[in-house]
């Protein structure tokens, strides 16, 4: 089973849930946790553990051979980036922050001065802890394909899934489209919100995305409990069959040392939930 | 001159939108123009933060992409749209390529690969930008990107150019996405000072330190602003040395900041006890500006 832990608004504790959630399967099954948050992925912090990498994750990027290069200006024409600036007769400038990898300058450029180079976009990283095994995915900072690191990552998730009874896989923030592959591969969705207005109006874009995906939502407010929120709008939005994990002081100091609160003090409320959403989400 | 101001950081819920309306807030009753830009197109809602929506001035679709069409009839399936295309969205069938549109960029490198020219290129809308008056009285420029849509850093860039053709002199605040991918990096691209908004946790300290790492690739000056601070105090005095970027100032943990969002009323409009902090912290910022 996939459970893809996700929801609109960022820091509202998706990574939190996951890895609460892969702790307490971990117990009794086979668990992979995926983190496909590859901008900054914080599972193996909150887990406490170091991580190897499988592999970089390489893309196309243009290598340009000046002394072919007739400064036509047609590579700069056509690249949907931006990223090719063609001073005529004089010079090439490429920029490497904008360029998206297509290829299409290669492909257009009338004199083959043009040819194919690499680039390192971010790592793939493997890490485990008891039965619990952990694949991230992680993007090089200057790099912008954040989609494509995330769908290499998923992918071999995927593809090493038939090993674990559980898949968790913790996404991004917001409602892109590296949250909608995920969601599209899962069998569950827990969209993770807080009591806030924020988390309240992003909760209601990112049910549209699951409603789209097709898949079951299960909600689950964090923070329930925080004074001054919005509770009358939240269960507009997520009606009321919603679970609540409250705020309470360990799961905050369990987070703000960058640990997780059900290893850390497994008797507080708010480890008491995680562990009754867990025993109802496995009844499913 | 216009100063652009960025607001970001490497991790989801730090307090972005905090400091991006209550910013936008002080510069406005400081009686300066200020465009605030909301660039966090997969969960907008800056808006919100600034009082909500009482005018809207107009909206636009905006067509950020392009879609490939095969036309099988014209296909004479040499394959060669599949062998150049660089993100594996192109399969095999008896009819000729098939595309998978969640894998395409829509770049077309395909249409103008295919000798047959069974490939046509047609313009997908990816999102709206809209500019509105918030109830606060501040001109706020939002993209709301398609669900699941890709493309979100030109959309982006798109909403900066926006703000340019309205605005002649003064600020434009930018509230960034989360994260340090592609629409992060177009939020930062060319702005005169970047902000980054940290909690004092691991988990946000080791994103501000990814976010910095890019913020010094594209030259964008960086400060940092604390955010509840206090739930992890001793951590704070060490976060300066750790990341080498000022931390132009401190706010503490406030129910306050949870009641005036639900209030929809900038802190900075409240009665609140955090208040002069907060707009300390903010006229620190604005002299951080170049």
């Amino acid at each position: 089973m996939i459970i893809a832990v996700a929801g609109g608004k960022g820091g509202t504790g998706k990574t939190t849930l996951a890895v609460s959630l892969a702790l307490l399967a971990s117990g009794e099954h086979k668990v992979l946790l995926g983190d496909i948050d590859v901008d900054n992925p914080c599972t193996f912090t909150l887990l406490d553990i170091s991580l190897k990498t499988l592999r970089t994750i390489f893309a196309y990027k243009p290598v340009i051979e000046e002394e072919k290069c007739s400064f036509c200006g047609t590579c700069s024409f056509y690249c949907p980036a931006h990223a090719l600036v063609v001073i005529p007769g004089k010079k090439v400038i490429f920029m490497e922050t904008l360029c998206e990898g297509c290829s299409l300058c290669e492909v257009v450029c009338p004199n083959g001065a043009i040819r194919e180079g690499k680039e390192t976009i971010g790592y793939l990283k493997f890490g485990e802890k008891g039965y619990l095994h952990l694949i991230v995915g992680e993007l090089k900072p200057g790099s912008r394909r954040y989609h494509e690191v995330a769908g290499e990552t998923l992918a071999h998730i995927l593809s090493i899934s038939e090993k674990y009874d559980y898949i968790v896989v913790d996404c991004p923030p917001g409602t892109g489209a590296s949250v909608a592959e995920a969601l599209k591969v899962s069998d569950i969705v827990v969209a993770v919100t807080e009591p806030t207005r924020l988390g309240v109006h992003d909760l209601i874009k990112f049910k549209k995305l699951v409603e789209r995906c097709g898949k079951k939502l299960v909600i689950v407010v964090n923070k329930y409990g925080i004074s001054g929120g919005c509770y009358r709008e939240l269960e507009k939005v997520a009606g009321n069959e919603f679970f609540k994990i409250p705020y309470d002081r360990y799961l905050v100091e369990a987070y703000s040392t960058g640990r997780s609160v059900v290893e850390m003090y497994p008797e507080s409320p708010s480890a008491k939930a995680l562990r009754d959403l867990w025993q109802w989400l496995r009844s499913l | 001159m216009i100063k652009e101001i960025v607001v970001a950081s490497g991790k989801g819920g730090t307090g972005k939108t905090f400091i991006s309306s209550n910013l936008a807030y002080l510069i406005h009753s400081l009686g300066e123009n200020i465009i605030a830009v909301d660039a966090d197109v997969e969960a907008p809602d800056l808006i919100l933060a600034l009082g909500g929506e009482k005018k809207r001035f107009w909206t636009e679709d905006y067509y950020g992409s392009f879609r490939p069409v095969v036309d099988y009839s014209k296909c004479a399936k040499c394959w060669k749209c599949l062998n150049y295309c660089r993100f594996g969205a192109i399969k095999k069938s008896d009819r000729g390529p098939l595309i998978d549109y969640s894998k395409c960029e829509g770049f077309g490198v395909c249409a103008v690969v295919c000798p047959s020219k069974a490939i046509s290129l047609t313009r997908v809308k990816t999102g709206v930008i809209y500019m509105a008056e918030s109830e606060s009285g501040i001109k706020v420029i939002t993209g709301d990107l398609e669900l699941g849509g890709g493309s979100s850093g030109r959309l982006v860039y798109e909403l900066k150019q926006r703000s340019r053709k309205f605005l002649k002199e003064g600020y434009v605040v930018v509230d960034s996405a989360p994260g340090i991918g592609c629409p992060v990096i177009s939020s930062i691209s060319g702005a005169d000072l970047l902000v980054i908004a940290i909690e004092p946790t691991p988990q946000s300290i080791k994103g501000a330190c990814r976010l910095l790492e890019v913020a010094r690739s594209l030259r964008v000056k960086a400060v940092s602003v604390v955010n509840k601070y206090d739930l992890n105090p001793a951590i704070v005095d060490k976060i300066e040395s750790m990341l080498e970027v000022e931390v132009v100032g401190r706010i503490p943990y406030s129910d306050e900041v949870v009641e005036s969002y639900t209030a929809m009323t900038p802190l900075l409009a409240t009665k609140s006890s955090i208040k002069e902090t907060v707009e300390e912290v903010l006229n620190k910022i604005l002299g951080e500006v170049p």
